[in-house]
């Protein structure tokens, strides 16, 4: 498999340096050579990769700032403990317990606050983390502001490590699968992947979920490891450390985190040897690292993710022969639209009644009235400002309506959410280009085949041939679209690199990689020179063809709309001046005034 | 006093709260009583409350006693919150060590009380001074390189900040409590309700300090220069506007306004720790949020409603819910109106 360049370099020697590493410690302790001490720090070490590597699932991966990971620490601290002291459970018992109930307290939270975004996100989720804080210190059972005295005392290294890897590996085999590329879409650009089908606030509550279900199990080993727990381990601060490792390892970046979890938790040890300025140190480093490398200690994400995929690719094909040139199993269907089961082909794909919609008292579209017959070609014109766009943003769900209807193969789909609208089959591209701007190109179009992709983050932590089969069949079928959008050079190029005629053509391969029926195409020839323009009217009409599309677009180059489109639509003003034929419309009157201009006519 | 007076004069109150709401545009817009319009609400309600519990024959003393005491706090959060306002408004930052600037205050005063013997005003200029200096400082060492950095690199280095200083604190002021000598002793009584003087002094010198703010922010070029950056930072620039010295303006004051809160802190509860201000920083913060982040008076209205009903809560519950008031509030806020209670409602343009 083909990686992004920044991607393979220096894989082979972190899995080896960790490995080694690894090996190095788990012999020292098994021979005795470290002294009790440093095998307890060496848990803490172990505690912070769970608590630093979950936090980086809502922070880095799914872009959620959330600062308030201690709160969810103590849920599972505190599980483990009460169990622990009142029914006698084992560890794993106590462990798994944990892991239930921070997953439950992070979706009680998430579902209300996961609607905020950025500094308030963060705000709700620090406030939220105090008042965890605060009850714990209120109840009977939790022992208050005292705590819990008398947690069976478990430390031992060979448990904290066998948990952290095992968490590592599950929040790894989540981040690399299709329910992982829909959370980084999250991060890239929400709207973008709302559009492409990714029920954005099902994954966000998911990602913080899982990120507070695995606090609770570092939560858990904490409990054990101290076998005395107050409220006051689980203040703002000890948030504040964890963000601070996620940030120094590099947002995003799983191995960054693990990374500057050892060092972080080692650091400290070191500075004892200058214990009195420690805590002066410690911060100043912290500063210092953010004004000379703001995106942490390892640099970007790219080096370390591809590191191990590649390395575990290079794994499997010295076992596995010739796997790598299968072809895409025949049983999966190539890309083609929907089957077109039960729907009456003579009846519009698309009818829009009475639309219209309100800002403040701005009335930006009224009474808009349109039907598209399946198969058609239609246009969308009107000067600036007529609600073109705004147009868009109603019949894919991300203005709801204030007025009308609007039926989609005969259901109505007003009102729905966009990830909605695009499962019934509406995929868009935007008037302001919408990638997903740090991934490569194919990975652009492998994150809209979110809808197609048929399996669970359970199969995806199993790695089932299902899984297997379907990830090389998504693989394929981006390469084929891409193939389609002459874009097949460009693949492992990072989107935000592509010339911007390029830019616009990408997003044509991503709506289409979700499989519409419809397609609306927002100013798709903005920006193009004339012989892309050229290019782009034998596209459209070569997708439409091949893919059974029906095609909306609003565009301003009279001479591309007037040879493409069979039918037009004029708004100006929030309002339809005009419908009919492209001659029909160059000879309109009210037209020609409004937009057109006598040239034209 | 009597029910009947009570229930009178209850109405007299209402009406008269009923006539400032109605006139609310007109003090909020161009009178120098803008940002008194909240503390006096404040006060308002708290009479209010006050005679309808004479007038119901309940215990009026105990709330009226608590909620007085909590406009000192709620002033004091005010005063720190504008601070987290401001710096919000002109460079969309989370100023995490602002609450630690505070404490730097609280400390200048309390030396320049001690050490060079000034009185209350004196000192609290100098305070007000030293924390002007080294927010200034703060901004120019740490966050002015990070200024196009994304957001939460710049939040990451408030965080460092916030800990260096605090720890800085530490090593150079001891992590022993330094005790406030006290400066206003003595009470008076008004309506059966005994009031601190100290109290009194706290809630007039955070009014006066507002109605500063108000006239530096809306009459003087600075001060227009901060609304503009505020609202466009680029457009400002390119009106010949120096962002530079108008982020180190804002600073500054919002700093000083902290430094005079860790004084008024100190003369009330006269305890001071390097460690002060991390929760009354978070809660100043949570107070701007409530209020509306990035606007002036929200500040002064989201600072009252947690100082009252912080101590409320204290009064009527158990002080060990006190801290959980505030993000409870902020919670709810954020669900209800994420904007904030004067926040006005935007919307991302697709």
């Amino acid at each position: 498999m083909r990686r992004h360049p920044n991607q393979l370099r220096g894989s082979a020697i972190w899995i080896a340096v960790g490995a080694v590493a690894l090996v190095v410690v788990n012999i020292l302790v098994a021979t005795g050579s470290l002294d009790s001490y440093y095998t307890s720090v060496l848990g803490v070490v172990g505690i912070n990769i769970i608590l630093t590597t979950s936090l980086n699932l809502i922070n880095g991966i799914t872009g959620q700032l959330s600062i308030g990971h201690a709160g969810f620490m103590a849920v599972g601290a505190y599980t483990a403990g009460i169990l622990s002291m009142h029914f006698q459970t084992p560890l794993v018992v106590n462990i798994l317990a944990a892991f239930a109930a921070a997953a439950i307290v992070g979706v009680l939270i998430g579902l209300p606050t996961l609607r905020l975004r950025g500094d308030y996100l963060a705000i709700a989720t620090l406030g939220f983390g105090e008042i965890i804080r605060v009850v714990i210190q209120n109840l009977k059972i939790t022992g208050g502001a005292f705590g819990l005295i008398g947690i069976e005392w478990i430390d031992n290294f060979f448990y904290i490590e066998i948990v952290a890897i095992v968490s590592v590996i599950i929040i790894w085999r989540i981040v690399n699968s299709a329910p992982g590329r829909a959370l980084v879409a999250i991060r890239e650009d929400e709207i973008a992947a709302e559009t492409m089908g990714i029920n954005t606030t099902a994954y966000k509550v998911m990602a913080f979920a899982i990120g507070s279900a695995f606090a609770g199990v570092a939560g858990a080993l904490f409990a054990h490891r101290m076998a005395f727990i107050s409220p006051s381990d689980f203040t703002f601060l000890k948030s504040i450390d964890v963000l601070v490792m996620v940030v120094l390892g590099g947002l995003g970046s799983l191995t960054g985190a693990i990374i500057s979890a050892v060092s972080l938790s080692l650091l400290p040890e070191f500075l004892r040897v200058i214990d009195e300025w420690r805590m002066v140190i410690y911060p100043l480093l912290l500063v210092v690292v953010m004004l000379f490398r703001p995106q942490g200690l390892l640099g970007t994400k790219e080096v370390h993710f591809g590191a191990i995929s590649a390395a575990l690719q290079r794994l499997k094909s010295l076992f596995v022969k010739g796997e790598e040139h299968l072809e895409p199993a025949s049983d999966l269907p190539a890309i083609a639209t929907r089957e077109a089961d039960g729907v009456n082909t003579d009846e519009p794909i698309l009818e829009v009644r009475g639309l219209s919609i309100y800002f403040g008292g701005l009335k930006a579209v009224s009474d808009l009235n349109m039907t598209l017959q399946r198969g058609a070609l239609h246009g969308l014109i009107g000067p600036n400002g007529a609600g073109k766009t705004t147009v868009f943003n109603m019949i894919t769900g991300l203005h709801p309506p204030s007025e009308g209807e609007i039926l989609f193969e005969g259901k109505r789909i007003d009102g729905k959410p966009p990830h909605a609208v695009t499962a019934a089959g509406i995929a868009r591209t935007f008037q302001n280009i919408r990638l997903f701007k740090d991934l490569t190109v194919l990975d652009n179009v492998k994150t809209a085949f979110h809808l197609s992709t048929g399996y669970g983050v359970g199969s995806a932590l199993a790695y089932t041939p299902s899984y297997v089969a379907k990830e090389r069949w998504i693989d394929s079928e981006a390469r084929r679209l891409l193939e389609i959008l002459n874009l097949q050079d460009r693949s492992m190029e990072l989107a935000r690199n592509l010339p911007y005629g390029e830019q616009r053509r990408l997003e044509i391969a991503r709506a289409l990689a979700t499989r519409p029926s419809l397609l609306l195409l927002d100013e798709p020839a903005a920006g193009m020179n004339p012989q892309e323009t050229a290019d782009l009217m034998d596209l459209i009409r070569r997708i439409r063809d091949e893919f059974d599309l029906t095609i909306l677009l609003i565009e301003h180059d009279m001479s591309l709309v007037m040879q493409l489109c069979e039918r037009i639509t004029v708004l100006d003003y929030g309002m339809t001046i005009f419908e009919g034929t492209p001659d029909e419309v160059k000879r309109n009157p009210r037209v020609i005034e409004a937009y057109l201009g006598e040239e034209a006519g | 006093m009597s029910r009947v007076v009570a229930l009178v004069l209850l109405c007299l109150v209402v009406a008269l709260f009923a006539l400032l709401r109605k006139y609310r545009a007109v003090v909020v817009s161009n009178t120098a009583f803008k940002y008194s319009y909240y503390p006096a609400s404040a006060l308002l309600v708290i009479l209010a409350v006050n005679f309808l519990l004479v007038a119901l024959g309940a215990d009026r003393l105990f709330f009226v006693q608590q909620a007085v005491y909590g406009l000192s706090l709620g002033s004091v959060y005010a005063l720190i919150a504008l601070g987290y306002t401001m710096v919000y408004g002109v460079i969309k930052l989370i100023n995490f060590a602002h609450g630690d600037i505070y404490m730097v205050g609280a400390y200048a005063g309390y030396y320049a009380v001690t050490a060079l013997n000034l009185s209350f005003v004196p000192a609290l200029v100098v305070a007000m001074a030293v924390s002007a200096v080294t927010g200034v400082l703060v901004e120019r060492i740490a966050y002015k390189p990070l200024r196009d950095s994304p957001r939460i690199t710049l939040l990451i280095t408030a965080i460092g900040m916030s800990l260096l200083l605090e720890n800085l604190g530490q090593k150079v002021f001891t992590s022993t409590p330094r005790t406030y000598p006290s400066m206003f002793t003595g009470s008076y009584n008004v309506f059966g309700v005994s009031v601190d003087l100290s109290r009194i002094i706290v809630f007039v010198v955070t009014i006066l300090l507002m109605l500063a703010l108000q006239y530096f922010v809306t009459y003087t070029k600075p001060g227009r220069a901060m609304r503009a950056v505020s609202q466009d930072r680029d457009a400002a620039r390119l009106m010949g506007i120096d962002i530079d010295r108008v982020i180190a303006a804002t600073f500054a004051v919002g700093s000083a306004l902290a430094g005079a809160a860790g004084v008024l802190v100190g003369i009330v509860f006269p305890q001071i720790r390097p460690t002060m201000g991390v929760m009354p920083g978070l809660k100043a913060f949570v107070a701007a949020v409530i209020g509306g982040i990035g606007i002036i008076p929200g500040a002064m209205l989201g600072g009252m409603i947690i100082g009252v009903s912080e101590n409320l809560v204290t009064a009527y519950i158990s002080s060990s819910w006190r801290d959980a008031i505030a993000f409870g509030f902020l919670i709810l806020i954020l669900l209800a109106k994420p904007t904030g209670i004067l926040g006005k409602h935007t919307r991302e343009k697709v």
